[in-house]
């Protein structure tokens, strides 16, 4: 093997290249130098993340159509909205607008905007711009009602221009989580030159925003790049630098093999380290030992939950069956062993950074043996295999897995096996789980979604609300005799105005989850990222998300 | 000579033809409702449209009238270079293709090139070795090329050379550094396989009469393994180099996912993944084509390389 190393090495040494490969590779020659072309200018001052592989489903940029959160995080930099979400409280604060009024029916909203702020291509924010942009969404969702944008438009009716600097956004009914939608990247204020552009334009780049950086390219699957807007200065109190980004540039690249993306982070290739799911304790050593720190904050919206299909003939119908399946899940032993020692046990159905989240914790207590004794009970007795039986049938539970498992998804089958549950993974791509979710052929499966705000909730259970490709799913979760009193507690918490009514509506719906056990929380949705010793600044935003003005990296 | 090329071009044709057909077949007659999927990927739900609009986008996306009229139709299209409309990549998929092909191509066309000189070098060179037992070990050698999976020496090599040498670029597609690791990765497979089949063919040529005549006229031992032996025992190469071009695309589909390059490899696994069925179609077509196209090269070479081989005779 030594021999064929230094074999290898010398090899590569001498850059022993053949006619045939000269002549073979000149293809890559053309591309190479337009590569390095650009980017050779201002290294001091570009800092360059690495996420994990582009979206593989909707090649999108476009803030109404994108739930990518990775996409999202570049557009908080580069698009703004209404209002913001302060971090630290949940409480919306203003951005864009200065101050705002709401109606008295809970069903229109007078803002009054900032003054002096333009977009990147030099168009002043006004109130038409603000109504461009909402009617643009509006039409877009007329043209596809699945789009991810409409739980956040629920409702909008149309706007009125009081004044170049006062807009009126009325609703047809009242729509409580409308005012925090008006914080969020998705109904982020476009400058009227993009909505002119179409729907797949917006989505390949065609985006122009008033934020501190401006987009200058993107290749999906690659990367993209932002430079610093000029003149900038109109940032929320949420965030500490108000005036242009210190950085130049920021250089975001796609890499889907977390080994590689792990080495470059280690040799200095990128500055922040920013992979979809948190890392493993071997990681954060790793990272560490290289002086880098590790940056956390919980994705506001339905913690990792487990959803059950409870239609009538699959196993999970059985009230007794889910309840025993709850107490069989040792959420405690799940965040240590897939994650580390200090990564935070999931309490409820929501994640802890969820405005009106409601710890369940007692009730998400692990104890096998009141689950054995539930199902003992129930008629599953144990058989020679150690699984359960009744009637010569196994209980076994199918859950279903987009693409492929997780460290998590084994520990919960062995969990289970523990008290004679056979959890059964299958693993579809998303064109499969379409078809699986929609024929009602599964028992178990996992959604998401984030937002900070919990009518996320809505957005993934309710059916009437919820998105394309989990719309069948929602429909599966709630039995018929649940269903009514669910859909209550999800129209009194879109209607109700008062922050105290809303507690008690998203309450009371963590609850009747919980204890009909209808959600299987697993873990929290802990987003982490790591940032190499130079990079300082780094703040999350309340969606998770971060704001990159505030960022220095020294060279 | 020309009714030869017609003949073997017209075979090529039918090949390309079954390639396309069989696609179709697996792809649209799969379980599962196409237009569902293709909906889902642009973000619409089938279930909340309407039927006149359900028949609507049935339309759009090509997808009424019988199967076999949507062949015919998809068929004509592609024969004319339209090969559809990605509805999650948004854009034409012909545009998607010759944006991944040239990167894809390069991998491939150097992988290739990579492949031949190890193989023939390691090959030749295992022959020639005088000590009985390390020439054993050398020939027992590419067995071992030949079962290394590519994706874990890709990581091997990637830590190897880009994060503790440090000498060439881990991923990307920046440039020709960049392609060095991936395309000697993707070639070390058909490499083995060369190498095997060289030995082989030196060793049972070193036991051919002609070549007692070459060593009886006087010529050195290298010059006989190399005019004689080796000339001989290098035809079933090309032959291989046919067919491994084929399998050299198909492992682009592995070897970019680690390499994270976007090539049309990549492009074929995401949009499996998704099922994107004109992205599918069109990189199972193309690249039937190209090993098609490869092979018909390969037999046209034959007799300019071996002048006993005479295709016209055969006509």
């Amino acid at each position: 093997m030594k021999v064929l190393r230094r074999c290898f090495i010398r090899m590569f040494r001498r850059r022993a290249a053949s006619a045939t490969i000269v002549a073979l590779s000149a293809l890559t020659f053309v591309a190479a130098s337009r590569e390095q072309a650009s980017g050779a200018g201002s290294r001091a001052t570009t800092l360059r993340i690495a996420f994990n592989a582009d979206n593989p489903l909707l090649t999108s940029l476009d803030p109404f159509q994108v739930y990518w959160i990775e996409h999202r995080v570049v557009l908080r930099n580069v698009v703004e909205s209404l209002t913001d979400q302060d971090p630290a409280t949940g409480k919306i604060i203003p951005w864009l607008a200065e101050s705002w009024e709401t109606g008295a029916d809970g069903a229109s909203y007078l803002f009054k905007l900032r003054e002096g702020v333009t977009f990147s291509n030099g168009e002043p924010l006004d109130a038409e711009a603000v109504k461009t942009a909402f009617d643009a969404d509006k039409a877009f969702l007329a043209t596809s009602p699945g789009a991810f944008g409409a739980a956040f438009l629920e409702g909008y009716d149309h706007a009125e221009v009081i004044d170049p600097h006062r807009i009126r956004i009325v609703l047809s009914k009242p729509n409580a989580g409308f005012l925090q939608a008006t914080s969020t990247t998705t109904l982020a204020i476009l400058a009227p030159e993009s909505y002119k552009r179409s729907a797949k334009e917006r989505s390949l780049g065609a985006i122009i925003g008033t934020g501190p950086f401006v987009l200058a390219s993107y290749t999906p699957d690659v990367g993209l790049e932002l430079v610093r807007r000029k003149g900038y200065g109109w940032a929320s109190h949420a965030v500490d630098n108000g005036g242009e980004a210190y950085l130049d540039r920021i250089e975001v690249r796609y890499v889907p093999e977390a080994s590689v993306r792990n080495g470059q982070f280690t040799l200095g290739e990128t500055d922040i380290l920013w992979p979809r799911d948190p890392f493993s304790e071997a990681d954060i050593r790793v990272f560490k030992g290289k002086g880098a720190a590790i940056a956390s904050r919980s994705l506001p919206g339905p913690a990792y939950n487990l959803y059950p299909n409870v239609a009538a003939g699959r196993p999970l119908a059985d009230p007794g069956l889910r309840k025993a399946l709850q107490k069989s899940i040792d959420r405690t032993s799940y965040a240590r062993t897939v994650y580390s020692d200090d990564f935070p046990v999931v309490q409820g159905v929501l994640d802890a950074t969820t405005p009106y989240f409601k710890s369940e914790k007692e009730k998400l207590a692990y104890d096998p043996e009141g689950a054995a004794r539930l199902l003992e009970a129930a008629g599953w007795t144990l058989g020679k295999d150690r699984y359960r039986y009744k009637n010569g049938k196994r209980l076994s539970l199918l859950y279903v897995l987009w693409t492929k498992e997780t460290a998590g998804d084994l520990l919960l089958q062995d969990q289970l096996r523990k008290v004679g549950i056979e959890l059964k993974l299958s693993f579809l791509v998303p064109g499969e789980m379409i078809t699986a979710l929609s024929a009602g052929k599964y028992d178990l499966v996992a959604l998401y979604l984030t937002r900070g705000d919990p009518i996320a909730l809505q957005s993934v259970l309710d059916p009437r609300f919820a998105p394309t490709g989990s719309r069948a799913a929602a429909r599966n979760v709630f039995p018929p005799e649940i269903g009514p009193a669910a859909e209550k507690l999800f129209d009194a918490g879109l209607v109700a105005t008062r922050g105290d009514d809303r507690a008690r509506a998203y309450g009371e719906l963590q609850d009747l989850l919980i204890d009909n056990n209808l959600a299987f929380p697993l873990f929290e949705r802990v987003w982490q990222t790591a940032l190499t010793g130079k990079v300082s600044g780094f703040a999350w935003t309340a969606e998770g998300f971060a704001t990159l003005s505030s960022v220095r990296r020294t060279p | 000579m020309t009714r030869y090329l017609l003949s073997r071009t017209a075979q090529a044709l039918l090949v390309l033809l079954g390639a396309y057909t069989i696609a179709y077949l697996i792809l649209y007659l799969l379980p599962g409702d196409p237009l569902a999927i293709l909906l889902n990927a642009a973000g619409r739900d089938i279930d909340a449209l309407s039927p006149a609009e359900i028949a609507e986008a049935r339309r759009f996306y090509g997808l009424d009238g019988t199967p076999l009229e949507r062949y015919f139709e998809l068929l004509w299209n592609a024969l004319h270079g339209d090969f559809g409309f990605s509805a999650s990549k948004n854009a034409p998929v012909a545009q998607l293709i010759l944006e991944r092909l040239p990167q894809t191509l390069a991998l491939g066309g150097l992988a290739v090139a990579f492949s031949i000189v190890e193989g023939v070098g390691f090959g030749y060179l295992a022959a020639s070795v005088r000590s009985p037992v390390l020439a054993r070990f050398l020939a027992r050698l590419p067995a071992f090329g030949v079962s290394l999976p590519s994706f874990w020496l890709g990581l091997l090599l990637i830590h190897l050379f880009a994060f503790t040498l440090g000498w060439l670029p881990a991923a990307g597609n920046d440039g020709f550094r960049s392609l060095i690791l991936p395309a000697f990765t993707l070639s070390l497979y058909s490499a083995a396989i060369y190498a095997q089949l060289l030995i082989r063919g030196l060793e049972a040529a070193s036991r051919e009469p002609f070549i007692v005549t070459a060593y009886a006229k006087g010529l050195t031992r290298g010059e006989v393994q190399f005019r004689h032996a080796f000339r001989n025992a290098a035809l079933p190469i090309v032959t291989l180099v046919g067919l491994q071009i084929g399998n050299t695309f198909s492992g682009a589909v592995l070897i970019e996912t680690v390499f994270t390059r976007t090539g049309v490899g990549r492009l074929a696994e995401e949009a499996v993944l998704r099922q994107d069925i004109p992205v599918v179609l069109a990189v199972v077509t193309l690249s039937a084509a190209g090993f098609v196209f490869i092979n018909l090269l390969v037999d046209l070479l034959y007799p300019i390389l071996d002048p006993r081989i005479d295709h016209a005779s055969k006509g």
